[in-house]
């Protein structure tokens, strides 16, 4: 037997549902814009019938149904999107840095122009040519000295530029870590939070959303792998557990270090961070201070005129010059050690004629490299220490050079297009025998290679996370059109329940009040 | 089922369409404002290496150019000079004739030695000459003067080459020395003695010794001649090199904005191209993003 108010009860039933449908809909349209929002629904089912089958059912028939209930509000979301986002992104975090880093360096190179290095190594080789037309002139020597100091002041200043894009790399990753460590933190409270109100039975929709978009933001950062387990998330990045449930890990910079040098930290803005400074710069670097270094040291191959003197004690494949065998009766073909070695077999124009010192020197008196190198500093002083000649005369007052005498200017000219030997160790460049101009435009060569690369990943990856982003969106995003028919229906809904709890009152008014008074 | 379609996505792929629309612009924006196809390394990584080598030759070509204007100029000063050697060496050869004709008063002859000694002195200063402050025939020593008034005949000049390079591996020597052009110190066409002797001969009266000059005479003639045509052969070798040299700079100019520069023509019609997608893109854009059913809900 049902009861009288069976109708008002379900009528309110269906007024309290489609209330709790329209006030999801106006969350969802509020949280239309909100990153990381999911839109939610609530789940209408019919409620229990009343008359179960037993002893006590009554003998009506058929089973009257009792209106809607609600069972729960969810939000509408696919993990395995989310796994595929995480993917995509920590690749493109890894890129971005990398690409950045390589299009920096491009301009630091800035080739081609015509003030990069290679102008003024042009303008080195030239002012040599010139002072070879004319080595009596002391103005010659001067453009060959202002000259090399322009080259100093490039590979300087090249190096200069790496080693700050080392530093500010360095102290990106310290950055990182620590907006990393506020990341997991808020990741391991919402674990908290959510096990909290899930433990109730509820599904803490917006607190996943939010912490799903921590872990999107983690997953750019560094490589991800989240597993859901009772007390929430496991969130494990480049080999270390970052979260587990309320707890997380504090790292430092040294924690990721660590984990890149053991390969377990393989992707992610960190892992592009810690490469870039590494290996990107650190190989362009070392290539620079190479290219310095062979110039003043390296070994070269070349050939000095006969009639050439050669100063005293000079040894030269073995050979000890000294004496009257220090004049070459035929021409002498050596291997010297770069500008250096070449520039210590002429003369200054001193009086007594000297041997050439040192060509270029390192300003910290350790190895050469593109920092380091400057040009002799007496030779900065006094550019008649330049030597040009490599031939003397005995005086009573002692050897005088022979200002005519243009042959180690020429050398020097020549060295333009002369092969040094390159150490390959140490860089990725593989020339271990070249002019300094080959080994110059390999790097260059190298460079725009890798960047070129690195553009095109960051390029590609950038549409892959935007592809399932799209697809994220596809299930999860906030339609207003959606939005706005659901509210309709609902609206709709609502109204027609109200008519029906209308139509019982009606009912029973008729009942209470109009009936049993026949004939009054 | 069909992809569901919300405003969120499609506001994203506008951004991203528009974006990316934006960075083509803005790329070729770059390249028709530089007029460069090649502005970094990475917009043509080969085309790279070849742009520096380009810009590397070009600019030592430069130079090579410059050392052959001095060379030519050098040795167009050297020619100067041989001529003018040349002709004083024909006037005392042509005194010499009429000196020893035999029918010549000792006034005359003590004349022609007057001349003679004027010739001798030009000559001594013919041999001293500089350019640029430098002695063009003492060798490699520049800056000592190879003539004396007094003994030029029997002074050694220095006998090393100056060598000019104009190209890779090709190096001129652009010097002759005073030894080549006067003769070697003592020999007997050695100018300045034959000239000296001569004086003395004519003064002195003796027409045997001059005459018996006159082959000494005539041999350093033919010799002067053979220095100017060596001279001479190497202004043409100059003049050859510097014609190849100027080739050469057109060619790597060439092919230097063949790797470098960008085609202005495609680059525009590019350029018109990409803003008529762009201003496509906003348009489509504008209409979807601004139609929702609100539009149409009473």
């Amino acid at each position: 037997m049902r009861s009288t108010f069976h109708g008002i009860e379900l009528a309110k039933r269906s007024l309290f549902a489609h209330t709790a449908w329209m006030n999801t809909t106006g969350h969802n349209i509020s949280n239309a814009n909100t990153p990381g929002y999911s839109r939610q629904v609530v789940n209408l089912v019919a409620s229990r019938p009343i008359e179960a089958p037993g002893f006590s059912k009554s003998g009506m028939p058929g089973q009257l149904g009792m209106g809607v209930e609600y069972e729960s509000i969810k939000r509408v979301r696919e993990r395995f999107l989310d796994e595929q986002y995480w993917n995509a992104n920590r690749s493109l975090g890894e890129w971005e840095i990398q690409a950045d880093t390589l299009t920096k360096l491009e301009k630091v190179f800035n080739e081609p122009s015509d003030s990069g290095i290679r102008t003024v190594l042009d303008n080195f080789w030239k002012s040599w040519s010139e002072l070879s037309k004319d080595p009596e002139n002391v103005t010659s020597r001067k453009i060959v000295r202002e000259n090399a100091m322009a080259l100093m002041d490039a590979f300087n200043e090249t190096s200069k530029k790496m080693t700050d894009m080392q530093n500010d790399l360095a102290r990106s990753v310290t950055v990182k870590a620590d907006h990393l460590n506020t990341l997991t933190d808020q990741v391991a409270q919402l674990n908290y939070e959510i096990y909290r109100i899930e433990g109730l039975g509820d599904n803490a929709n917006d607190l996943r959303d939010q912490r799903d978009l921590l872990i999107d933001e983690l997953s750019k950062m560094v490589n991800v792998t989240v597993r859901e387990e009772d007390n929430g998330y496991v969130v494990t990045g480049g080999g270390i557990e970052l979260v587990n449930g309320r707890e997380s890990t504090q790292t430092t910079a040294a924690d990721w270090e660590g984990a890149y040098n053991g390969n377990a930290l393989s992707s992610g803005e960190m892992f592009g961070t810690i490469k870039s400074r590494d290996v990107l710069v650190n190989d362009y670097l070392s290539q620079l201070n190479e290219l310095a270094n062979t110039m003043a040291n390296g070994e070269v191959t070349i050939t000095i005129p006969s009639g050439s003197i050669l100063p005293e004690g000079t040894v030269l494949n073995d050979i000890t010059y000294s004496g009257t065998n220090r004049l070459l009766t035929s021409d002498l073909t050596v291997t010297v050690k770069g500008l250096n070695g070449l520039h210590q077999l002429g003369y200054t124009f001193t009086k007594p004629a000297q041997k050439g010192e040192v060509f270029f020197t390192s300003k910290d008196g350790g190895p050469i490299t593109a920092g380091s190198i400057r040009l002799n500093p007496n030779i900065e002083k006094d550019p008649n220490l330049i030597a040009s000649s490599m031939r003397v005369e005995s005086k009573p007052e002692g050897d005088v050079a022979v200002k005519g005498n243009n042959t180690l200017a020429l050398l020097m000219s020549q060295l333009k297009e002369s092969s040094f030997k390159f150490n390959p160790i140490g860089s990725n460049n593989g020339i271990t025998k070249g002019t300094i101009d080959d080994y110059y435009r390999s790097i260059l060569g190298q460079l725009g290679v890798e960047s070129k690369e690195a553009l095109r990943q960051q390029e590609n990856n950038s549409l892959l996370v935007d592809q399932v982003e799209g697809r994220r969106q596809s299930v999860s995003g906030v339609s207003l059109d959606e939005e706005m028919s659901n509210l309709i229906k609902f609206q709709h809904a609502y109204g027609a329940a109200a008519r029906f709890m209308t139509t019982i009152d009606q009912n029973l008014d008729k009942v209470i009040n109009s009936m049993g008074v026949v004939g009054r | 089922m069909a992809l569901r379609v919300t405003p969120g996505m499609m506001h994203r792929q506008m951004v991203r369409n528009m974006h990316s629309n934006l960075t083509r612009m803005d790329n070729r924006q770059n390249v028709l404002s530089t007029g460069m196809k090649l502005n970094k390394a990475s917009d043509d990584p080969v085309g790279i290496t070849y742009s520096l080598r380009y810009r590397s030759d070009l600019s030592i070509n430069e130079q090579y150019q410059r050392n052959a204007d001095t060379a030519k100029s050098w040795l167009d000063y050297t020619d100067t000079v041989l001529t003018q050697v040349n002709d004083m060496s024909q006037r005392a050869y042509e005194l010499l004739t009429q000196a020893v004709n035999g029918t010549n008063p000792q006034e005359a002859m003590n004349a022609c030695a007057i001349e003679l000694k004027q010739i001798y002195e030009q000559v001594v200063s013919l041999g001293n000459t500089q350019m640029n402050d430098k002695y063009i025939f003492n060798g490699q020593l520049t800056d000592v003067q190879p003539y004396d008034l007094t003994t030029a005949g029997t002074q050694k000049t220095d006998n090393m080459s100056i060598q000019y390079r104009f190209a890779e591996g090709a190096g001129l020597n652009i010097n002759i020395t005073g030894n080549e052009v006067f003769g070697e110190p003592k020999a007997g066409d050695n100018l300045f003695l034959v000239l000296q002797q001569l004086q003395d001969s004519l003064r002195t009266g003796n027409q045997d010794a001059a005459r018996s000059e006159l082959d000494n005479l005539k041999s350093r003639l033919v010799k002067v001649n053979e220095a100017r045509s060596t001279i001479g052969a190497k202004i043409n070798r100059i003049d050859l090199i510097s014609t190849r040299l100027t080739d050469l700079e057109l060619n790597l100019t060439d092919m230097q904005a063949k790797t470098e520069d960008a085609d202005m023509a495609e680059t525009i019609l590019k350029v018109k191209q990409d803003e008529s997608v762009y201003q496509a893109s906003l348009a489509t854009g504008a209409r979807i993003i601004q139609t929702s059913l609100l539009d149409y809900l009473r």
